[in-house]
């Protein structure tokens, strides 16, 4: 086990160094000419990013000689710099590329922690229903609904639906995360909070209860079709014994699997979602940084969300060996 | 326990049914009528309504997209109706005179060049949006370009995955470990933001508006295809050890022929499935491209590009759900369309599935 972890812990600097490479071209495609401009047009705009900045900047990045080995050395300067966790300074927000990450990554995590709980509890049971009455109308509706679900576009569904809560009914606060006007302190706070996320948190539920949904029901028709859950009816075992007890202890293998892979990713923020609703969240941030060409952080972010993806694979995979005896690692 | 039993039942209905239509007498194999497995998937598909409703969807978009703008010939695509009429609007204005209160109407009197934001009428079935362009020709025009670029992504994305995972699956070894490790790179890219990253370069290589999108999605294939090639490798590795590749070994066909005749035909079950499924998918990538303001660009239409204005204005948010309501839904029938076909083919392909 512990060589195996070690063996695709190995893997995954491998594959981080693949994708900070692939990373770096595409950053390095960009025109210098074009950042400059873009640098120009921030400093109009009100930023102010000294000259020396800039030059340190391109230094850092290498992107001074634009040859193929003038790239090679650039990114062999960033790859010095990134290992004393040095991301740079981020041009458009004026910090430290970790803590902007850091500072808005709170919200995006409350936003995805909060909306994966609830889509595991609606999804599962759904799934479970749809799979023990299969071919049901039980089954018709909620497959429908979900698939109806996982076809909405999440733009177009989060504007309806900021539409008609936020704006017709009122019960609900359109965009931002706090009440501008009034400072909360306390429980009122959160409540505050809350308000605020409650539309973002539905709309990227609603997106994914489907898949889960689905999940759950193809693995629980395919356990409910094994021999023991046979030999488990045959017994005269009742029906809800043979479900729950043991039907459903196997479905919860992918389902557990799944989880584990996700956790990174909830770290990583919804694009946009977060834009829709105007949230200060990663994704948002990492939006706007990136319309703007703001370099240092197009890669620290990136490489942010490759680390999270590669820890969830591994996650994922390590999961399994845990809640499934019948796999080995090797 | 109670399904087996019916699936039983009914599969010894659908033969006693074929045999009680011929002639009694006859010899066996004239009784029986054997069906191809492709009329066995096609019967089972048909069997389900979803799958049924979901290529009516596909079928009448298509339709819609590529007939329509034939048949519909009053507004072009980036036409704007000139048309534009005086309008009236008026205010209440109250006001004291000699310690009375007076009350005037206010008419104020705008002429418009430009017919836009106009409401659905005659000429313009879907009314008209803020450009005065006519919002259901654009509706068919944007669907075209939703739906082939996806397509065309689609279709790239399997003919990448087969080879590089044929390859990868059948050699095995050193070329299946190079092309394997490229894979797991190229799925740890984070999508989206790297598409963001080459729409900012597009705009610095000043690209033409209705060509960005044609880029995007190359992109977008370029980092899409391991998923399918992971797909098409598993499924060989396992096919690979089965006997019938053993006699075909001991017949001495040709590598190539191995391959796509023998190996490939019994993984495009699982390739059709994807592909169908992920056609919903890229659907949805592309109009948020477009929403984003990344993909196809005003005057040209894109589904997407037709619900962007809704972030920045609204007014027409509130008041105008003709101009962003159509777009929306057609995404929604078409990624619905090819979801729903998608389960049914796999339901129908799948051999444990018989119902």
């Amino acid at each position: 086990m512990l060589k195996y972890i070690i063996k695709r812990l190995a893997l995954a600097v491998l594959i981080l160094l693949g994708v900070s490479l692939i990373i770096y071209i595409l950053v390095r495609c960009m025109p210098v000419s074009f950042i400059d401009s873009k640098i120009a047009a921030m400093n109009q705009g009100g930023a102010t990013i000294p000259e020396e900045t800039i030059a340190s900047m391109k230094k850092l990045y290498g992107l001074e000689d634009d040859s193929f080995l003038g790239i090679l050395k650039g990114y062999g300067n960033w790859l010095k710099s990134l290992c004393r966790f040095d991301f740079g300074t981020s041009f458009k927000y004026g910090s430290p590329v970790i803590e902007v990450i850091r500072d808005h990554m709170g919200v995006s995590f409350a936003v995805a922690l909060i909306a994966t709980v609830f889509e595991f509890m609606i999804a599962i049971p759904l799934g479970i229903t749809a799979a023990t009455h299969q071919y049901s109308i039980r089954d018709y509706v909620v497959t429908i609904l979900v698939m109806i679900g996982i076809s909405l576009p999440s733009f177009f569904f989060g504007q309806v639906l900021k539409d008609i809560l936020a704006m017709e009914l009122g019960w609900f606060p359109p965009t931002g995360l706090e009440n501008a006007t009034q400072s909360y302190t306390g429980f009122a706070k959160l409540l505050d909070y809350f308000s605020h996320l409650f539309i973002p948190i539905l709309t990227v539920v609603i997106l994914s209860i489907g898949a889960r949904m689905r999940m759950t029901r193809t693995e629980m028709l395919e356990v409910m079709n094994s021999d023991y859950v046979r030999t488990a009816r045959a017994k005269g075992l009742s029906e809800h014994k043979v479900i729950y007890k043991h039907a459903f202890r196997n479905t919860l293998i992918p389902l557990v699997t799944n989880l584990a892979g996700l956790l990174p990713s909830l770290f990583s923020g919804a694009i946009i979602t977060e834009q829709v609703f105007d949230l200060p969240g990663i994704g948002n941030v990492a939006y706007k940084a990136m319309i703007e060409a703001d370099i240092p952080f197009i890669m620290g972010y990136n490489m942010f969300l490759a680390l999270l993806s590669v820890m969830g694979i591994l996650l994922a995979d390590l999961m399994y060996a845990i809640v499934d005896p019948r796999v080995k690692l090797k | 326990m109670d399904n087996n039993i019916k699936n039983i039942t009914e599969e010894a209905e659908i033969t006693a049914e074929v045999a009680s239509n011929e002639e009694e007498n006859a010899p066996l194999d004239k009784n029986v009528r054997l069906m191809s497995p492709m009329r066995m998937v096609l019967r089972r598909f048909f069997r389900s309504k979803l799958s049924i409703v979901g290529l009516v969807m596909i079928i009448g978009l298509f339709l819609f997209c590529w007939v329509g703008p034939l048949v519909y010939t009053q507004w072009g695509e980036i036409e704007q109706d000139k048309n534009g009429k005086v309008e009236y609007t008026y205010q209440e204005v109250t006001f004291e005179k000699d310690g009375e209160q007076h009350t005037m109407y206010q008419v104020v009197e705008t002429s418009k060049q430009i017919n836009s934001l106009a409401k659905p009428s005659k000429d313009h079935l879907l009314g008209t949006d803020k450009d005065g362009r006519d919002v259901f020709t654009r509706l068919m025009y944007g669907g075209k370009i939703s739906l082939t670029v996806s397509f065309i992504a689609v279709f790239a994305i399997t003919i990448f995955g087969v080879i590089f995972g044929g390859i990868a699956g059948y050699f095995g070894g050193v070329i299946d470990d190079i092309i394997m490790r490229i894979c797991d790179i190229l799925i740890c890219l984070p999508g989206f933001p790297i598409l963001l990253i080459i729409g900012t370069l597009l705009d610095s290589a000043e690209v033409p508006s209705q060509h960005r999108i044609y880029y995007l999605m190359a992109y977008l294939t370029l980092f899409s295809w391991p998923g399918t090639a992971r797909l098409v490798r598993g499924q060989i590795l396992s096919l690979r050890e089965q006997e019938y590749m053993v006699a075909a070994e001991a017949m001495g066909y040709s590598v190539k022929r191995k391959i796509f005749k023998h190996l490939v035909p019994n993984v495009m079950p699982q390739l059709i499935v994807s592909m169908t499924l992920s056609l919903g998918s890229m659907i949805l990538y592309e109009a948020s491209l477009s929403y984003l303001n990344m993909g196809v660009r005003a005057p040209y239409a894109a589904w997407g590009t037709m619900i962007n204005i809704i972030a920045t204005d609204q007014n027409i948010l509130q008041n105008f759900f003709n101009v962003w309501g159509p777009p929306g839904i057609c995404i929604i029938l078409a990624v619905l369309g090819f979801n729903f076909v998608g389960d049914g083919l796999r339901d129908a392909l799948d051999p444990k599935m018989r119902r």
